[in-house]
């Protein structure tokens, strides 16, 4: 238990230093010990407590019950502030509402509720552990470097780095307390804490889009936040009760009764992974720094929601309506994000749509809530966190060497930037192709479809799937080009942010090569621990050939792929009229030079934004208006019926 | 020790497929070229020209654009031999498609990784064929769990009746996409064997000598991999299905030899289309009422 309160405060501390120590040497330091301490943590921990069914803490207390309510204030008046200070008046109505919410909540309901287990550990909140501590701490490494890089491109502008780590790192310790709260009051608090600090953290340059994109993003968060207070209240009401671990025994047990509040517990956890039609704020999230999306879509926020959906699984798989809802809104999402990834240029929305795309496969296998869908469900999350973050940093690295985040302009990265293009080249395959992680979660998804008879969410994964490999095959393909020799210039790259890519490799192929230990020692156990029983849907045998084949394809793309061949060299073809084979340079009707480019096709008019985006909003809109009448019409018949 | 073994008799298979896999394509291949030059009025080469072409190729000096193309179709051949191993010695049919696409990526790759213009649309075309087909081919999976009770092939023998009874939709669809598969005319747009129908050479534009002898070689495989996918419809716990699966194998093939001469390349906006159309409805359809009937 020590431990969890260590991996809580330490990055309370540690914020609260960088705040006050603003020198950049002394800052670097902090944010190297730090992030290595807090990774040693996370290991250690998961060490202590490996093949865990679950520990509750008898863990009560009044100072942690003070300070949620302290933290639910601030978070509101930061949000006033900003609202009023940038007059957005519905961003100040809901702040308002959830505001006075909570304290009503929390005097008028909640004061007599007492939650003995306040805390607890099981292997799913180790799992996250592992990937907030080492994905998390990883990206806070790669800051240090990326950051100085990104300030000395805004060399005119205000620096505001203290700030910046400092809310990195409160990230964090919000992220653990949502692993480890029991209680759903402190759960709430640090919920509410991740909304306001990617807030902050997406308006960190000030420019209008970041501010407009920043408030869009707390609209979209604080109606998850408000509806996450609407499940507390009835839980209160109804149950007497703010234990998490209650409430899902008795959601398992007697699931018509939770009608309602799993419905607004879905919809919190689904504003939070950004699934349609929520999904625009994280897609506007990417004015941040690189390092931001990196930590919302890798580690922290968007894994908070899906955590939040994993852990009311076993609800979804004896319930009705809600799972229905979930699986829908998760599939369609899939689906669309997958086809609107295909038509984006630039590789950070081609990212952030392929993130709302797995997301969205995750809730669905969520909303399935079988033993099989858990497993693949957190597999798929494990993978994500690793492969994201990964191409993100690359990403973010390419974007200040080469002065573009276009994937056009990525055209032969792998001679310019050798080391840093195969890094990139293994995250996308483990993105999209088997026998990486991805896929073999996918495979796992497609069992436990196919066992529990979900036709349509069949369907959508089948098609969704045949657009993942054309989004990434077509990235990928641009990077493998090789024509002439550039310059290298990787020389130049920072060392931390070297590290923080090595950290992700490693993890990668680890988790890669390592399915059945993952799965035996962490993602079983927890499966067992929660539905009585657990099943590995995908055999041993075919696992270990998978990982025969992925270290094969390792060794080549790092070992083989960029040796000198004893091949005579040969020009590529130009139709018998180049002019200068090294930079494609041809003779045309005109008798004039031309060079010959090859774009990649991004089919707007197939996949296009324009066209396919509002049909998706609209359908999860409706199906949000369903779930919604379904929970209030069920839960009065049964007020009624009682 | 059983996990150890299995994957052993799976390597041990792909070698075998290597083999046998190749004097198989390649004599298809000879058959191919007589029966397509029999339908257009002209006599053929002999039966061994495609071995007489390989032969050539690898006698060849070796030039390359750049050492990479090598190494991704070194890879692509090796994984098409692996998927031919699983499939072949009656392992999980997924796992046989996704080593297969991984072997497709690696062919993407290849071409990529020239930036020569006509390879490179050669490469778009690839991939978009390979998006056309990969719900069908999913859906196959899909089918064929839900007929059998798992992914894996040594079920087949042991059935009652073939899974073509249960999966009649999907066994449609199929035959649609294997022509896209055995890259043939009016689906060949990213590598075709007709001379006046193709933008120079697409995805193979610049590959030549031994590399372009393994993507000879690997597609040779290839067709024997995929025709097994087809006739695996007609497998069952009976000795007779050996007899009608052959038969059906040699039906089928010709369908697609008589489909390639008699249609001209069309545009990739109906491939994409048609294929998925066909897809929904009548693999949507056939699963619909496996698990609903």
């Amino acid at each position: 238990m020590e431990m969890i309160g260590f991996l809580i405060l330490f990055p309370l501390v540690i914020a609260g230093l960088l705040v006050i120590f603003r020198q950049d040497k002394v800052r670097n330091v902090i944010v190297w010990v730090a992030s290595l301490v807090i990774m040693g943590a996370s290991i250690a921990m998961v060490a202590m407590n490996i093949g865990t069914t679950g520990t509750y803490y008898m863990f009560d207390s009044a100072v942690i019950d003070w300070a949620s309510i302290a933290i639910s204030v601030i978070v509101g008046a930061v949000v006033i502030f900003y609202s009023v200070k940038y007059r957005r008046k519905w961003v100040l109505a809901l702040a308002a509402i959830q505001l006075v919410g909570t304290l009503v909540f929390e005097f008028g309901f909640a004061h007599d509720i007492v939650c003995l287990r306040g805390l607890y550990v099981d292997s799913l909140s180790l799992i996250m552990t592992l990937i907030i501590g080492l994905v998390g701490s990883g990206i806070c490494i790669y800051s240090i470097g990326y950051m100085e890089d990104f300030q000395a491109e805004h060399k005119h502008e205000a620096d505001r780095r203290p700030r910046f780590f400092a809310l990195m790192f409160i990230f964090l310790a919000a992220m653990y307390a949502i692993i480890f709260c029991n209680n759903m009051i402190w759960l709430y608090a640090g919920w509410e804490i991740t909304t306001v600090c990617s807030f902050l953290l997406i308006g960190y340059t000030r420019t209008e889009e970041a501010i407009a994109n920043a408030f869009r993003q707390i609209i979209m968060n604080m109606v998850g936040g408000i509806a996450f207070l609407a499940a507390l209240f009835y839980m209160a009401l109804q149950f007497n009760t703010v234990d998490f671990l209650d409430f899902i025994v008795i959601g398992t047990l007697a699931p018509a009764l939770v009608v309602f509040p799993l419905t607004c517990l879905s919809l919190a956890g689904m504003t939070k992974a950004a699934q349609m039609p929520f999904h625009t704020w994280l897609l506007g999230a990417m004015v941040a720094p690189t390092p931001t999306s990196a930590l919302l879509h890798s580690s922290t926020m968007v894994k908070a929601g899906v955590f939040m959906l994993i852990k009311c699984g076993p609800i979804y798989a004896v319930s009705f309506g809600p799972s229905i809802f979930v699986i829908l809104v998760g599939g369609l999402t899939f689906l669309f994000c997958s086809f609107l990834a295909i038509s984006q240029v630039n590789a950070k929305r081609v990212l952030a749509y392929s993130t709302i795309a797995n997301l969205g496969l995750i809730t669905a296998c969520a909303g399935v809530g079988t033993a099989e869908a858990i497993w693949a469900a957190i597999f798929l999350v494990i993978f994500h966190a690793i492969a994201k973050s990964l191409l993100f940093l690359c990403v973010g690295t390419a974007e200040h060497h080469i002065g573009s985040r276009n994937i056009e302009d990525m055209d032969s990265l792998f001679e310019r930037m050798p080391r840093l293009a195969r890094l990139m080249m293994l995250g996308i395959m483990i993105m999209f192709i088997a026998p990486f992680g991805m896929l073999i979660a996918k495979w796992a998804t497609l069992v436990t479809l196919i066992g529990t008879r979900q036709i349509a969410l069949i369907l959508m994964l089948a098609f969704g799937s045949a657009a993942t490999f054309m989004f990434w095959a077509k990235w990928l393909g641009k990077l493998a080009g090789i024509a002439g020799e550039p310059d290298n210039v990787e020389i130049t790259v920072h060392k931390s942010e070297w590290f923080a890519d090595a950290v992700m490799v490693v993890l990668a192929v680890l988790a890669c090569a390592l399915i059945p230990v993952i799965s035996n020692y962490l993602v079983e156990p927890y499966v067992a621990s929660v539905l009585g029983m657990s099943i590995q849907p995908i055999r041993d045998e075919n696992l270990y050939l998978s990982t025969i084949i992925v270290l094969f394809m390792v060794v080549m793309m790092f070992g083989v792929l960029r040796k000198k061949t004893k091949a005579k060299k040969a020009s590529v073809y130009l139709s018998g009229v180049s002019v200068d084979n090294e930079s494609r340079v041809f003779l045309n009707s005109l008798s004039q030079p031309q060079e010959a480019t090859v774009r990649n096709w991004y089919m707007d008019d197939w996949f296009g934004e324009a066209k396919l985006t509002p049909i998706g909003t609209i359908i999860c809109y409706i199906l949000i208006l369903i779930a919604f009448v379904w929970a209030v019409v069920s839960t009065a018949g049964l007020t009624i019926l009682l | 020790m059983e996990t150890l073994i299995s994957i052993l008799i799976t390597l041990g298979a792909s070698v075998i497929f290597a083999i046998v896999g190749t004097v198989a394509g390649c004599l298809l291949s000879g058959l191919d070229r007589i029966i397509s030059a029999r339908m257009q009025g002209r006599v053929g080469p002999p039966l061994l020209q495609p071995l007489y072409d390989v032969r050539k190729l690898i006698a060849k000096d070796n030039v390359a654009v750049n050492g990479t193309i090598g190494t991704y179709v070194v890879c692509a051949l090796v994984f098409t031999f692996i998927a031919g191993g699983i499939f072949f010695s009656g392992g999980n049919f997924l796992l046989c498609v996704f080593v297969i696409t991984l072997a497709e990526l690696m062919f993407v790759m290849a071409a990529y990784a020239s930036r020569s213009p006509f390879s490179e649309a050669g490469a778009h075309r690839e991939t978009l064929q390979i998006m056309a087909y990969e719900p069908m081919v999913l859906l196959l999976a899909v089918g064929l769990f839900m007929a059998t009770g798992s992914f894996d092939l040594s079920v087949l023998p042991f059935l009652d009746q073939p899974i073509l009874f249960s999966l009649w939709g999907i066994f449609l669809g199929m035959l649609y996409i294997l022509t896209i598969k055995l890259r043939k005319s009016p689906f060949d747009l990213s590598y075709s064997h007709h001379a006046h129908q193709e933008l120079v050479k697409g995805v193979t534009t610049e590959m030549s000598g031994k590399t372009l002898a393994q993507i000879e070689v690997m597609h040779w495989c290839e067709n024997i991999l995929y025709m097994g996918w087809v006739v695996m419809f007609f497998i069952w716990g009976n000795p007779i299905s050996i007899a009608i699966a052959i038969v059906a194998f040699i039906l089928i093939y010709l369908f697609e030899i008589w489909i390639d001469n008699n249609f001209a390349r069309v545009k990739w906006q109906l491939v994409l289309k048609s294929t998925w159309i066909i897809t929904l409805v009548l693999g949507g359809i056939n699963i619909t009422v496996l698990a609903f009937l």
